[in-house]
């Protein structure tokens, strides 16, 4: 019914990968006895200065080809980068959509121009992105989106609103999904990406800020913003069919159920070695759902990845999991809010921003940032429907 | 590229071949009176399914623990009526670990509580006594294997049934869990048990037995659901055009693929080796939490026609709710490995989730 094509006994992380481990924990180790950076949980931070050490070990891109500054490693070496930086809560924010999203998508979708100029920057730490997807009349819908874009000499005049862009008043670009002709029945046609440069004329980026006060979302007004033909990212109409494709890999990571897994290990610590029957039942509860949720989206990871010596960036025909990457982030999410919930009711304190105890400090972090997780990268409501349309079939 | 290896995959097409050809409603309520199918366990039999994973040397058909765990989750998405998981994962383990051979037949494991069968050596004979709660299949099966304990080590006994004194009980799906006495059994076979034949192996192979029946029984589960949601039109239209019809649809999708993850990457951890106890103890917990969920939600998608005895859900939902307290429930699984994580430290919480 689902993972048709995974042996789930036989999943086991190659000795690379395990030994990158050790590298990336010893990095971080490094990095917070320095006082590089202060974990949080809730936000992701953006930190340019820990994003370049990160990019300089090789670990931003690094299934990517070589020739755009990649490392050619596998999938499954970049699953253990991300669930060591989401374990230890290290300042992601600023490479994490690079990375993740508009890496790949150039990848597979880019014209060469556009790889050699933004995907080597990414690699590097340099170059920052943002997702343009939203709008103030999209959020689920993300096909009504407005924001259109007018054929002009040598490119396009970009006009509409984007919103919850996060860090957009910290990164380079963004890319923007968009209309480029008007809706002519099949409201996923005539959709495109574009590349915004957020200092272009025309663009203004106004804060929204978080019930907390945190900013890291933004509006994005673009008012007639010259894009040229070269920033198109792949195919004029092709933004829905390119948009949806990298959804498996979007909605499978750990950092769909790991945001706030060190809240986990400080309730551990707090609750030292002999707690009572309720807290060690409640702590191997949560264990057994991390374990499998983990060997969930790592068997993702493993079907996804194209093997050794295999071209990353080549047009290839993947198993289709997008449906149970739909439920790897589905139940992630509810698991990061059970191990809040967990927290609050085996620990009482009064939760406050002011806490300087590491614990508390994450559950207040982590009770504010609570409704995002099942809201942000499809809502449970939009995730359900996908995986019962794929259990049902079409129904007349 | 992980892809399932081709013995297996032969061996679970023609296993679910063998069950459709075999499992039917008639079959399935002759076994709630006769607490098995005899001829369902005849045809498994010729083909060496209760034997897959263990030895030839011993009797046994070959192939891996893994093989015989993909052979339990089809056994449970059928329902099937017989001792497959205790001859295979159980008895037979037993018999084989500890250089015994593996007779014919349907095997009995126990003992399944904290129950202690004492052996005593008699001459060249081993004899054993105890009383066995709630052990699996013992009235149907031919021998019963059981681990027992002298002064000083643990002996691995087989006993005839017919010379015990057995009272049936049932699970709550008429499954044989019964009351058996033993009163100076001469074995039929004994020996010292076997490297790593222990009190605890047994338990957590119980536990992983029942995680990967569990895991089959929801695949069940959800594709009667399905089916159901298809085809069942109220309002003018197929309930599983609703909205929120689809959403529990979805749910027990989840559960379901949870439970099948949980309980086959298990089996590959007991298979390699690692952290066996985190591995079973996480599938048995999550397996059962599934089958608390999922067996709810496909009822209530079914409505009023899914509590018939005469509906096929029952025979599935039924299993779960017997089988996710057998060998420990969430609860008592949760609590020992809650305690072991307390017990090593936060610092060796996240490690060990990622030894492999």
């Amino acid at each position: 019914m689902f993972f048709e094509s995974i042996d789930f006994s036989a999943l086991e992380l190659p000795p690379a990968a395990q030994g990158l481990r050790g590298e990336v924990r010893a990095f971080l180790q490094a990095e917070l006895a320095a006082g590089a950076f202060t974990p949080h949980l809730g936000h992701t931070e953006f930190d340019a200065a820990f994003t370049r050490k990160v990019a300089a070990r090789g670990w931003i891109g690094m299934t990517w080809p070589k020739r755009y500054g990649g490392g050619e490693r596998s999938y499954l070496e970049r699953f253990v980068v991300t669930e060591e930086l989401l374990a230890a809560a290290a300042p992601c924010a600023a490479h994490w959509f690079g990375d993740r999203q508009t890496g790949p998508s150039l990848l597979r979708y880019g014209s060469e121009e556009l790889k050699q100029h933004f995907l080597p920057a990414i690699a590097r730490g340099e170059c920052f992105f943002a997702l343009g997807m939203s709008e103030p009349g999209s959020g689920s819908d993300l096909a009504s989106v407005r924001t259109r874009a007018e054929r002009v000499a040598g490119g396009w005049r970009v006009t509409g609103q984007k919103v919850w862009t996060s860090w957009a008043h910290r990164a380079r670009a963004f890319f923007v999904l968009c209309r480029t002709a008007p809706d002519s029945g099949n409201r996923h046609d005539g959709l495109s990406q574009l590349i915004v440069e957020l200092a272009a004329p025309g663009v203004t980026v106004r804060p929204i800020h978080f019930m907390n006060g945190h900013h890291h979302f933004n509006e994005v007004f673009l008012d007639n913003v010259f894009v040229p033909d070269e920033r198109v990212v792949g195919e004029i109409g092709q933004g829905w069919r390119q948009v949806t494709s990298e959804l498996a890999l979007e909605r499978s990571g750990p950092e769909r159920y790991m945001t706030t897994f060190p809240l986990l290990v400080e309730l551990i610590r707090r609750l030292g070695a002999a707690p009572d029957a309720r807290a060690r039942e409640m702590v191997g509860r949560l264990t057994a759902r991390l374990w499998t949720l983990r060997r969930m989206s790592l068997a993702i990871a493993f079907a996804l990845d194209p093997g050794p010596g295999v071209q990353q960036d080549a047009a290839r025909a993947g198993p289709d999991l997008g449906t149970e990457a739909a439920l790897v982030k589905d139940m992630g999410t509810f698991f990061e809010r059970e191990i809040v919930d967990a927290a609050r009711l085996l620990v009482a304190v009064e939760p406050t921003p002011d806490a300087t105890d590491t614990f508390e400090r994450y559950l207040a972090e982590t009770i504010v940032c609570s409704p995002v997780a099942t809201i942000r990268g499809g809502t449970t409501e939009v995730l359900r429907t996908l995986i019962a349309r794929r259990l049902l079939g079409a129904l007349k | 590229m992980n892809v399932p290896n081709d013995i297996r995959s032969m061996l679970v097409e023609s296993l679910t071949r063998l069950m459709q050809d075999h499992v039917d409603p008639k079959l399935l309520d002759a076994a709630k009176q006769d607490g098995w199918s005899q001829e369902l366990w005849r045809e498994l039999d010729q083909a060496e399914f209760p034997r897959v994973s263990l030895p030839e040397e011993a009797g046994g058909a070959g192939g891996t623990l893994s093989d015989l765990a993909a052979v339990l989750r089809v056994a449970g998405r059928f329902a099937a009526p017989v001792p497959l998981a205790e001859t295979a994962m159980l008895a037979g383990w037993m018999l084989a670990a500890s250089g015994l051979s593996i007779p014919r037949g349907a095997l009995a494991a126990g003992p399944v509580h904290e129950e202690t069968v004492t052996a005593r050596r008699e001459g060249s004979r081993w004899t054993v006594s105890g009383k066995l709660s709630r052990v699996p299949w013992a009235r149907i099966a031919s021998r019963l294997v059981l681990l027992a304990q002298t002064a000083t080590e643990a002996i691995v006994a087989s006993v005839d049934p017919a010379r015990c004194r057995i009272v049936a009980g049932r699970n709550l799906a008429d499954e044989p869990r019964d009351a058996v006495v033993l009163e100076d059994v001469p074995a039929e076979q004994a020996a010292p048990a076997g490297a790593g034949v222990t009190r605890d192996a047994l338990r957590l192979r119980g536990a992983l037995a029942r995680s990967l029946l569990m895991a089959g029984a929801l695949e069940r589960t959800l594709e009667l659901s399905v089916e159901y949601a298809q085809q069942r039109v109220q309002f003018g239209r197929k309930i599983g055009q609703f909205q929120a019809i689809q959403h529990e649809i979805a749910r027990l999708g989840g559960e379901t693929a949870a439970a099948v993850a949980a309980a086959l990457s298990a089996a590959g951890t007991m298979e390699r080796g690692g952290d066996v106890t985190l591995a079973v103890a996480s599938a048995k917990i999550r397996t059962a939490e599934a089958a608390r969920d999922g067996a709810l939600i496909a009822h209530q998608i079914h409505g009023a026609i899914g509590v018939t005895d005469e509906y096929a859900l029952h025979h599935s939902t039924l299993r779960l709710w017997a089988w996710r307290e057998e060998y420990g429930n969430e609860a008592e699984w949760s609590a020992a490995l809650g305690g072991a994580i307390q017990g090593r430290g936060a610092e060796q919480f996240w490690p060990a989730i990622t030894a492999l």
